[in-house]
Formats: C-alpha cells, sequence, structure tokens
C-alpha cells in the first residue's frame, strides 16, 4: 500500500531532519508515528504527499513513486490522499458542507471547482459522511461557530470525501478535550476496521497510541528506533524511543 | 507593520500582552528609533515654520480675514449664482464618480492582487507587481487626470480613467495583504487534497477576503469621493468641486462655499455612519 | 432523489441566486454611473494610449534639464511643508487626543466635541480649505501649510484617540491605583506604550502629505504643484515629465524610509 525507503530530508543543507527512514503502511490498519518533539514526525507525514520535496529515498504510493511524479500526476496521486492536521484548516467562514464538499473537487473540472457545481450522488455522499461523524445537524452551520471537536470531524468527513486509500493525520487530537479526542479516535480506528483505509497517525500520547494503534513506529532525531506490532511496545521501548540517548554523543557536543 | 489604515477602520486587536516581556535590547533600540525621527522631524519643522512667512505678510490681518470666511462660511450659508437642485446633481456625480472609479479598481485589482499575492504568485511576479504598483501610486491622482484630459480630452472619461488608476494601484496593495494573512496552510490544504489553483482561489482565499475586501473597499470609496472633489477644482473635471473652485475663486462667494461645505459634509456623515454600522456587524 | 439532496441543492440555488443578483445589480449600477456620468467603457481599453503618450512626451530631454534646479529646489519645499504642517498638527492633534480619549477625558462632553470638531476638519474638502486660505494668505507656501495642518489635525486626532483608546481602561486603572498623577499616567505609563503606533501613524500621514501637497500647490500656485501645472499648460511636456518623475522618486523614498522606520521599531 505504501512504503517508504530511505527517506532523507535536510531542511537547510547541513543538519539532517531524517536520516534513512524507511518503514510500510499496510490497509485497513492504524498505525502511529510516535517520537520526541522535533523528531520528524510532521516532516515525514508531509514528505508522503510531497508537500515537502524530501531530498533521497522512495515513496511508493500503489507501486508509484511519489517522488517521480509531474505536477499533474502529483495532483491526481493527492487527491487519493487524506489529510487531517492539527489545527482542522477549514474554511472558516463556510459552512460544514461545503468544507466536506471540498473533498471531491480534487477530481473535478475548474468549472466545477469555480462554480460550486457537485452532483446529486456527490451531496448525497458529503451529508452521508457527515452523519457518520455525527454532525448531520451541523451542516448548513458555518465552520467557524462549531467546537474544536466538531471542527476535526469536519475535517474527517472532508478527508474522506476524497474516498481515500490512506488518511494522513498529524496530531489530530492535541487540541482537543478528552472526550473529543476518544470520539475522533474511535472514528479514524473505525475507519480502517471497516472501510479498510490505512490510517498514518502522528501522535504525542503514548496511553492513546498504545490503546488504538495496530503498529507503532517510534522516531527519533530523524530516524527509526522502533518498528513494530503495538503489542511489543513495552515501557522500556518507550523510554528508548523517548530518551536523548538515542542521539549520538558526538553531535551532542557540537550542539553545545 | 500594520498600515495605520487597517487600524482606523478595521480594528485589529494589538498584541498588548507581549510587548512588556521584549527583551532590552530591542526595546532600546525602538526608543533610540523613535527618538531620532522625533528630532529629525522637529528640527526640519522649526527650520521650515519661519521661512514659510513672506518678509512683509501681515499675519494678523490674514487671520481675520480667514476668520471672517470662515463664519461666512458656515454661519451665512446662502445661494447666489446656482440652485440647490442644480447643486444636488454635480454632488450627485462626484458621488457617481467616487462609485464607478471604485467599482471599476476593485475588480482589477482584485486580479492584480491574486497576481501578486505570496500565497499564490512567484516571488518575482509579486516584486513585479507590486514595486509597478508603488510607482503608480506615487504619482498623485490629480497629475493623472491631467495626463489622460489631454489624451482623452477633458471630461468624464478622463476623470474615471485617472482616478482608477490610482485606486488599483492602492487596492492592489491591500487586497494583496489581506491575501497574504490567509494562513499558508490553508492554501497547503487545498494542495494536498488535489485541488486546482482556480478551486483554491474561488473555495479558500475567496470566502476569507470578503470581510477585509469590503471594509478596504469601502475605505477607497470614501478616499475616491474626496479624490472626486479635488480633481474637479484642479482639473476642471466637472462635479461638486468643480463648482467649490468657481465660487472660490472665480466668484469669490463664500457664502455659497459654505453651501457646498455643508452639502459634502453631510454626505461624509452618511459615509461614517456607514462604517460605523460596517465595523458593528464585523465585531460579532 | 431524496429530500435531504433537496434541502441541499437549494442551499446552493439560494446562494449562486444572491450571487447573480449581486453581479446583475452591480452591472446595473456601472451602466447607470457611466450614462450619468458620460462616461464610454471603451476608453478603459486606451489606458496604454496615455502610458505611450506619457513615455513620448514626459521623457525628459536636453531642454528640460535646464528646469532641474528649479524642479529640485520647489520639491524639497513642499517636502519640507509637508513635514512641517504633520509635525505640527501631530503636536496639537496628541494634546487633543489625550483629553479627548474617552478613557482619560476630564468631561464626557469634552470627548464629544473634540471628536466632532476632527470630523470636521477631517471631512471639509482639501480644496474648500485650499481655496479659502488662499483668499486670505494669498500665494505663498503658509496657505499649503495650513491646508494640510487642518486635514492631517482632523485625521490624526481621530487616529491617536482610537490609539489610546485600544490601550484599554484597565490598565490606566492599575497606573493610578499605584498613586500615580493624571500627568504621571500619561507620560511615563501611556505614552511610552503607545508611541510605536503613534510613530507609525505620522509617518503614514507624512507619506500621504507629500502626495497632497502637490494637489493643494495645484490650487494654490505653490510649490511643485504650481511648476507642474505651469508647465504642462504651457505645453513643456518634458519639463512636466521631470516635475512627475521628481514626484515619483520622493514620493517611493519616503515610503521606504517609513518602512524601514517601521521595521526599526517592530
Ligand atoms: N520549515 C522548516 N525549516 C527548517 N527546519 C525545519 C522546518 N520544519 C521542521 N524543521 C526541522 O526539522 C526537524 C523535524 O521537525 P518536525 O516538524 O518534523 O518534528 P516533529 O516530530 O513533527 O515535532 P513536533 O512533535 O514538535 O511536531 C526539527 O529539527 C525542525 O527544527
Ligand atoms: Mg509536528
Amino acid at each position: 500500500m505504501l512504503t517508504v525507503n530511505h527517506l532523507a530530508k535536510s531542511y537547510d543543507g547541513e543538519k539532517k531532519s531524517l536520516t534513512d527512514v524507511s518503514f510500510s503502511v499496510h490497509p485497513g490498519e492504524v498505525t502511529v508515528i510516535i517520537g520526541p518533539s522535533g523528531a520528524g514526525k510532521t516532516t515525514i507525514l508531509r514528505s508522503i504527499n510531497q508537500l515537502i520535496r524530501d531530498d533521497d529515498g522512495e515513496i511508493l504510493f500503489d507501486d508509484t513513486d511519489m517522488r517521480q511524479l509531474n505536477r499533474s500526476q502529483l495532483r491526481r496521486a493527492r487527491c487519493r490522499i487524506g489529510m487531517i492536521f492539527q489545527n482542522y484548516n477549514l474554511i472558516e467562514p463556510l459552512t460544514a458542507i461545503e468544507n466536506v464538499l471540498h473533498g471531491c473537487l480534487g477530481t473535478k473540472s475548474n468549472l466545477a471547482g469555480i462554480f460550486s457545481l457537485y452532483s446529486n450522488r456527490e451531496k448525497e455522499t458529503a451529508l452521508k459522511l457527515l452523519e457518520k461523524v455525527g454532525l448531520k445537524d451541523f451542516a448548513y452551520q458555518q465552520c467557524r461557530n462549531l467546537s474544536g471537536g466538531q471542527k476535526q470531524r469536519v475535517g474527517i468527513a472532508r478527508a474522506l470525501m476524497q474516498h481515500p486509500k490512506i488518511i494522513l493525520c498529524d496530531e489530530p487530537i492535541a487540541s482537543l478535550d478528552p472526550k473529543s479526542t476518544i470520539t475522533v479516535m474511535d472514528i479514524l480506528r473505525d475507519l480502517a476496521i471497516n472501510d479498510g483505509i490505512s490510517v498514518l497517525i502522528n501522535l504525542h500520547q503514548v496511553d492513546i497510541a498504545r490503546e488504538y494503534a495496530d503498529h507503532v513506529i517510534g522516531i527519533n532525531n530523524g530516524q527509526v528506533v522502533f518498528d513494530d506490532r503495538t503489542q511489543a511496545l513495552s515501557d522500556a521501548a518507550i523510554t528508548g524511543i523517548y530518551q536523548k540517548g538515542a542521539v549520538p554523543e558526538r553531535s551532542l557536543v557540537h550542539e553545545f | 507593520m500594520i498600515k495605520p489604515e487597517n487600524q482606523i477602520s478595521i480594528p485589529t486587536q494589538l498584541p498588548s500582552g507581549p510587548r512588556l516581556s521584549i527583551p532590552l535590547r530591542f526595546r532600546d533600540r525602538r526608543r533610540v528609533t523613535i527618538l531620532l525621527t522625533l528630532a529629525v522631524l522637529g528640527y526640519i519643522t522649526l527650520m521650515t515654520l519661519p521661512t514659510m512667512i513672506p518678509s512683509h505678510f501681515k499675519l494678523t490681518e490674514a487671520l481675520m480675514s480667514f476668520a471672517e470666511n470662515i463664519k461666512i462660511m458656515f454661519l451665512q450659508p446662502r445661494l447666489v449664482n446656482t440652485t440647490f437642485i442644480s447643486l444636488l446633481g454635480v454632488l450627485g456625480q462626484s458621488i457617481l464618480l467616487a462609485f464607478l472609479t471604485t467599482l471599476i479598481g476593485s475588480v482589477l485589482a482584485f486580479f492584480f492582487a491574486l497576481a501578486s499575492t505570496r500565497r499564490l504568485a512567484p516571488t518575482s511576479l509579486v516584486l513585479g507587481i507590486q514595486s509597478f504598483m508603488a510607482v503608480i501610486r506615487a504619482i498623485p491622482t490629480v497629475l493623472w487626470v491631467l495626463i489622460y484630459s489631454v489624451v482623452f480630452g477633458l471630461g468624464a472619461n478622463a476623470a474615471v480613467v485617472g482616478i482608477t488608476f490610482h485606486s488599483v494601484a492602492y487596492l492592489t496593495k491591500v487586497y494583496a495583504d489581506s491575501m497574504d494573512e490567509l494562513s499558508p496552510e490553508i492554501i497547503e490544504t487545498m494542495q494536498a487534497m488535489g485541488l486546482k489553483k482556480s478551486a483554491i482561489i474561488r473555495q479558500a482565499i475567496i470566502p476569507n477576503l470578503i470581510p477585509s475586501y469590503l471594509s478596504w473597499t469601502f475605505i477607497r470609496f470614501e478616499i475616491n469621493f474626496a479624490d472626486a472633489i479635488a480633481v474637479g477644482a484642479a482639473a476642471g473635471a466637472g462635479g461638486i468641486g468643480y463648482q467649490l473652485f468657481m465660487s472660490s475663486s472665480f466668484y469669490f462667494n463664500f457664502h455659497e462655499v459654505g453651501v457646498m461645505v455643508y452639502m459634502i459634509l453631510a454626505f461624509a456623515l452618511v459615509l461614517e455612519i456607514i462604517s460605523y454600522r460596517l465595523r458593528a456587524v464585523k465585531h460579532q | 432523489m431524496n429530500s435531504n439532496v433537496e434541502e441541499m441543492n437549494d442551499f446552493f440555488t439560494k446562494k449562486r441566486f444572491k450571487l447573480t443578483l449581486l453581479i446583475v445589480i452591480l452591472g446595473a449600477a456601472y451602466i447607470g454611473a457611466s450614462m450619468g456620468l458620460g462616461f464610454q467603457s471603451h476608453s478603459l481599453l486606451n489606458i496604454q494610449d496615455g502610458i505611450a503618450w506619457l513615455i513620448q512626451n514626459f521623457i525628459p530631454n536636453e531642454a528640460s534639464k535646464g528646469y532641474w534646479h528649479e524642479i529640485v529646489q520647489q520639491l524639497l519645499r513642499t517636502f519640507l511643508v509637508a513635514v512641517a504642517a504633520t509635525s505640527c498638527a501631530a503636536v496639537i492633534s496628541l494634546f487633543l487626543a489625550v483629553i479627548g480619549a474617552k478613557t482619560l477625558t476630564p468631561a464626557i462632553t469634552i470627548s464629544w466635541v473634540i471628536r466632532g470638531f476632527s470630523s470636521l476638519l477631517r471631512n471639509i474638502p482639501i480644496v474648500a480649505w485650499a481655496m479659502i486660505l488662499l483668499f486670505s494668505f494669498k500665494q505663498n507656501d503658509l496657505t499649503g501649510f495650513l491646508a494640510l495642518f487642518f486635514m492631517t489635525l482632523g485625521f490624526l486626532t481621530r487616529a491617536f484617540m482610537e490609539t489610546i483608546e485600544d490601550f484599554g481602561t484597565e490598565k490606566i486603572q492599575a497606573l493610578q491605583a499605584t498613586g500615580a498623577t493624571y500627568l504621571q499616567v500619561i507620560f511615563q505609563g501611556l505614552l511610552p506604550e503607545i508611541a510605536v503606533a503613534l510613530m507609525s501613524w505620522i509617518l503614514y500621514m507624512i507619506e500621504n502629505n507629500v502626495r497632497d501637497a502637490t494637489l493643494v500647490g495645484l490650487l494654490t500656485g505653490t510649490g511643485v504643484g504650481f511648476i507642474f501645472n505651469l508647465y504642462f499648460k504651457s505645453l513643456r511636456y518634458g519639463a512636466a515629465g521631470l516635475v512627475v518623475l521628481s514626484v515619483i522618486i520622493l514620493v517611493v523614498t519616503v515610503e521606504l524610509i517609513s518602512n524601514l522606520i517601521g521595521r526599526l521599531l517592530s
């Protein structure tokens, strides 16, 4: 489904933010990436749909290398990759349903994008998705009037509108209260189990990762330091992922 | 830096908290900059003021006559050479001129702004368009109207095109600045969903732009109204400005000037009430 | 088709209808305004004629070089007058704003009087200011200075007043609670805090006044506006072009300096 091989990235050409990252993600599974702040989690996620151009490696999505695509091919590939953000990134002045419908614009014509032309089937799907995330009654509310948890659910519905094969979530629950956190995580797990979508999530909450993940990837200092089923994530393994020891001594000296 | 205009019509919350916690050297740099600027301005002013009064100038006489004219204007407004109805007509013309130039300007400027916002356009294009607009903005509106009245002949065409020039240059900048305020993440999100540029503009940029688009356009309408009057007087382009010019420098009739000033003030009052309302709506 | 989809179709239709209506109204207003003014839309397509004419006639030629000296001199005068008018207005505005701001005013009536006064000054067209002043003060720099001064006074008083009011009541009360006197509150508490905002207003007004000074000069027969008119009316286009060029340089320079100061202040 998605395989990342030897991914490397440096923002400034000097300091390596990612060094040789390899892992794969399977359909119908929730994969969680954990690791200390600045480890490179966001960088990995955004490299997958090429929001940032990485320096080296291979990103095989459905057996095509995302890095080799030209602009229009990349745009088409992105149509099947959903993405969910910590800050929701909805168009706040528009209604929930309009935001959800944006999800299907990638595959439609310029005209449809400019005049908001959607087929009845798409409208029906959008409503069903809002229903699925429990927001049917809020369809015609402006998004700026929704709560954080509701916004994130609109964000999920929008991603689902893309009929994605994979959903990338960058800290989807970082701004949410405990109750909304559970709602959102339940929805995401449900997508993996019932719809066979691969779900890849960046998280800071280890307990949530333990509860929801099928597979855990630990990142430290731009390197994969853990890659196994959730059952194998022992307390010692967690300490290993988060400790600074994963950084070679040499570069510590350089830092100070 | 927030342009001051931004504050008067779009009350943006000033960052009040962090200002106190700025490191000392930044506060020092600020203080030095302010003191130096004030010193330079003060020096220029003090050196200029005495040179402005001509050698044998009777200041008291001038002041007396000025006070007298102000009194005539405000306390004894009266019409002599023209009728109130015809004045209403020319006021209407100035308003139409302001409206038309704002309308054309806002439409054209919108497209220029799209081509010169950092969110969508490449840096070279942004810099190119913005510098071009800065040059156009630097030329006062009156000069544009005078130039076009040679090409098109004196009249509405020259007035409209001349005022539009300045409006486009001004609005392009403020619209582009408003678009720049939109978070880059929003645009990235749309790109990550595979949206085309046209769809991003229509579905993400426009909905977010509408409030500031409206308030800036309204501000420009107020400026264009003032410009329409000035252009009427200085370039003979008609409207109430031309009447004002004739009454004051041809007939020397300040009673009449008073009537016109009252009419203009009445319209300005209407605009001020509207802008107050717009602001109240925006604050909700 | 179920009722939910119909509801949504209604929603989009309504939105589209409103937009169409708006466009139709604006289009009609455009046509109406054009007819009312006698404006022909095709002149918008001939804009390049003006630019071409500008480039052809306004290219400063050998003959216009002789005007350099006078132009630079008048340009400098215009600039100085604009700066002086802004500075003088700023000082008085600050005083008016402090006693007029709702958070500091001794009496709310004073606040309203100052508000009305500044609104009056601001909205009297600069043409009217220039013409009455011209009548009494005759053709000299003082006339232009005063016209700019009155308008700037109206503008800055309101701007300063709003800046002070944005500063907030609580902070002023907190200062008063420490036992500071009225003047101490203003000079040690308020002014240092809002100095940056006030400064950016002053710089903006200077920029604006340099441009407006050209207009005022044209009306009152002084400064760079006057010589432009003189050259232009006597068909000395090369010299007029030199004036335009020098105005561009001055305004852009002022803008750049003011941006620089703005950056140092941020
Ligand atoms: N735009 C950028 N320019 C330069 N360096 C960057 C940029 N974005 C990230 N970095 C650097 O790359 C490294 C990895 O950052 P990244 O955002 O991927 O970390 P993260 O694991 O997502 O952290 P967090 O948990 O705090 O979100 C960091 O050292 C960061 O400083
Ligand atoms: Mg991150």
